[in-house]
């Protein structure tokens, strides 16, 4: 129990520095993260890899660019003809992923 | 003619009547849409946004109903949106009628408050139903929008929907006027914010951080539905939208390239920090506030750093989107504490006796932060319960939490007793501010939880949260029964002390409205609405409802009477076993467990009640809207 309990203190006391991940050891302004003890500095490569497929990391900054596109032909259009079109596909002119022409 | 009589019916305060004649001199100049929208605000007649007014404050200063004739509070009349499911927000009020959203399928109703038992217009979208299968936390709104006119275009409601639209609406007519895409159902990302108006923009937040959806703002132009600007919460600066200037009067809280240099590679495409909460707005500064929320996956092992700029509080530009300061209050979340709660803006001295232009921000982390709103400074920061036990203090100085490793999460661990859980001790709900008190009355959650991530893919679409909970009731609650969930307090900003407090049965999820009269109004996931002693906490009035409330009680005054309305219909994040008859008692990302008594109090509806003194209204005479046959007088 004795020898439990001094080899205890002695963990804790070499594993200070570690064991603190308290969020007030920053590498600079606005930047504080450690890793806990036992945890990487870096996720890549170790068991904790999330391997992310770029392919996938990638649609949702399609999908905006696409959605902004549709939206700049309902704006152009409406612009144009005074009325609200939705539905791109007729919109005279739509062209998917080119854009409106200039607004006169 | 009828408001002047209106007016003269009106018991003003003395602040009132102060700022009426105020209005009476901005009458005279060219009023941009920005001063109509805070012309209106101040006529109790209206409730024309979110939080009644741009200081988001949820108070009146009616007096009619008051301490000492609340005991008199009636229902006047109701009406039954015709869909359950959680109903969230609070109906807006102007020009003599009421607007009413709904949850999905989001239909807005337009009322007369003269006979509100006629239905001016309705506005039912189609959509694609596959927008349920990827709303996290029930397919509730927060509510709807209103722009004032010009010359050349009439009044506009607008409204989000959970398909990803944001549509706008002629007033008189409910009309379709543009449809705009915001957010897309195939990348996991929704729409349930309510839209803000600022000037002629109309503000989008998002929605879908547990889908690993990268959080953004957007502002429109109200009239075309153009794009202004959108700034995103991770990422380079230049689509962080970053002033010059930013963070320069608080350097410590970090600047430049951060939403790169606090995430490992790529990670912060699919990082959260998505806006679903409040806004609100200081027209002197030109500043709008809002919250950032979570970062994706829940599991934090899967993604080092700060995470930066997820969890952090805004003050951007309106006009230009560009963020004058940021404060990152969670930086590397280990308990999804979404950092999208309301913003209510004040005016107070501090404690070295400095006039300060303030915002104070109950956090689901369980911290009440006060900045100064003109630069970001840190002015206090108190835990809302003693029982928070993730962070023992935040620096003021530094500006950072201190964390209690012992309560921490990580992969290969099972932590326990964490509080608050990720349901915060503070959620949703659009809380309260009384000017002439200083005293804010926070809707409380009191739930803690156990918390074990686990790895998992990443699929564009698909609910990317990696982390099992079981929540139960905090210790100032009964963990056997699972009751006593929530609590109600007065909180002052700059003591840090609270003025009264109270334990209620279930969270107080919808948030709080207070009024000149010393009351405090508050909506309960049990079905009651309650009306508190402001001074004092002690409970005056209740009354029981059809179903529990998810939303904030507004009021407003029509033909000279001061009516209180209210939102019902449980659901959201703590109804999600009722609302989809779960058992599991970690489903509902582990809201099932800890509101597994709700159901012995409460079952789905949705509508809105309408109270006033002796329950008095448009049908105090029963002829008002009754039918006459042609040629037959009334």
């Amino acid at each position: 129990m004795k020898l439990f309990a001094y080899s205890l203190v002695a963990a804790m006391a070499f594993a200070a520095p570690a064991l603190a991940y308290d969020g007030t050891n920053c590498r600079a302004p606005g930047n504080c993260w450690e890793p806990k003890p036992d945890y990487p500095e870096r996720v890549e490569g170790s068991q904790y890899d999330p391997q992310h497929d770029p392919a996938e990391l990638s649609k949702q900054g399609e999908s905006l660019a696409q959605m902004d596109n549709r939206n700049a032909w309902r704006v152009w259009h409406k612009q144009q003809t005074g009325e609200f079109q939705y539905d791109v596909t007729r919109i005279e002119g739509y062209e998917e992923g080119a854009e409106p022409p200039a607004a006169e | 003619m009828h408001q002047t009589h209106r007016k003269k019916r009106h018991h003003v305060s003395r602040l009132a009547l102060a700022i009426a004649l105020g209005i009476g001199t901005l009458n005279a100049l060219p009023a941009s849409a920005n001063d109509r929208l805070v012309e209106l605000a101040q006529d109790p007649a209206n409730w024309i946004m979110t939080g009644r007014d741009y200081n988001a404050q949820n108070f009146s200063e009616m007096t009619e109903i008051n301490k000492e004739n609340v005991s008199q509070l009636r229902p006047a009349w109701s009406f039954s949106t015709g869909v359950l499911h959680g109903h969230e927000g609070t109906p807006l009020v102007v020009d003599g009628k009421m607007y009413v959203h709904t949850p999905f399928p989001n239909t807005v109703f337009a009322l007369d408050l003269d006979d509100p038992g006629t239905i001016l217009w309705q506005n039912k979208p189609q959509q694609n139903p596959t927008a349920r299968t990827v709303a996290c936390c029930d397919v509730v709104n927060r509510g709807l929008a209103y722009w004032p006119g010009d010359d050349e275009q009439g009044p506009l409601i607008f409204r989000t929907q959970l398909d990803g639209h944001i549509a706008a609406l002629d007033a008189e007519t409910g009309e379709t006027v543009w449809v705009m895409e915001n957010s897309d159902i195939r990348v996991g990302s929704t729409l349930t914010i309510a839209p803000y108006v600022i000037k002629d923009m109309v503000l989008v937040g998002s929605s879908g951080a547990e889908l690993g959806v990268r959080g953004y703002v957007t502002a429109y132009d109200v009239k075309t539905g153009e794009q202004r600007w959108r700034a995103f919460a991770t990422g380079p600066d230049e689509e962080l939208l970053l002033a010059e200037d930013f963070n320069e009067p608080n350097p410590h809280y970090g600047q430049f390239n951060l939403g790169l240099e606090t995430w490992e590679g790529d990670a912060w495409k699919i990082g959260g920090g998505t806006n679903w909460g409040w806004y609100a707005y200081d027209p002197d500064e030109d500043l709008f506030y809002y919250g950032s929320g979570n970062p994706a996956p829940w599991n934090e092992t899967m993604r080092p750093g700060d995470n930066k700029w997820t969890m952090a509080i805004w003050g951007r530009e309106a006009e230009t989107g560009l963020a004058k300061f940021a404060y990152q209050k969670t930086p590397h979340d280990e308990w999804d504490y979404a950092g999208v709660n309301v913003m209510m803006l004040s005016e107070q001295t501090d404690r070295e006796g400095n006039a300060r232009k303030l915002l104070t921000h109950p956090d689901r982390n369980g911290i009440v932060y006060t900045l100064d709103r003109t630069n970001g400074d840190l002015i206090s920061a108190d835990k809302m319960d003693d029982t928070v036990n993730w962070v023992t203090e935040v620096q003021l100085d530094t500006g950072l939490p201190v964390r209690d490793p012992e309560f921490g999460t990580r992969m290969d661990h099972m932590a326990r007793d964490i509080c608050p859980s990720a349901m915060g001790y503070h959620n949703q709900g659009h809380d309260s501010y009384d000017p002439e008190r200083e005293l804010f009355f926070l809707g409380i959650n009191h739930i803690c939880m156990d918390w074990e991530p686990f790895m998992l893919p990443y699929r564009a679409g698909q609910f990317f949260v990696g982390a099992t909970l079981n929540m139960y009731p905090g210790p100032k609650g009964d963990r056997q029964n699972g009751l006593g969930l929530g609590q109600i307090k007065a909180y002052n900003a700059i003591t840090g002390e609270m003025a009264w407090e109270h334990m209620e049965r279930f969270s107080v999820w919808g948030g709080t409205m207070a009024t000149a009269g010393g009351l405090t109004f508050y909506g309960t996931l049990d079905g009651f609405i309650k009306a508190r002693d402001s001074d004092t906490g002690d409970l005056l009035w209740k009354f029981k409802l059809p179903s529990g409330v998810i939303g904030h009680p507004m009021t407003y005054e029509h033909d000279g009477r001061q009516y209180v309305a209210i939102m019902y219909g449980v659901g959201g994040w703590p109804g999600v076993g009722l609302v989809f008859d779960l058992n599991d008692p970690t489903a509902g990302l582990g809201s099932v467990g800890a509101f597994r008594r709700l159901a012995e109090f409460t079952q789905m509806g949705g509508g809105v009640m309408v109270f006033s003194i002796d329950g008095e209204g448009p049908y105090s005479d029963p002829m008002v809207g009754e039918y006459i046959p042609e040629g037959e007088d009334a």
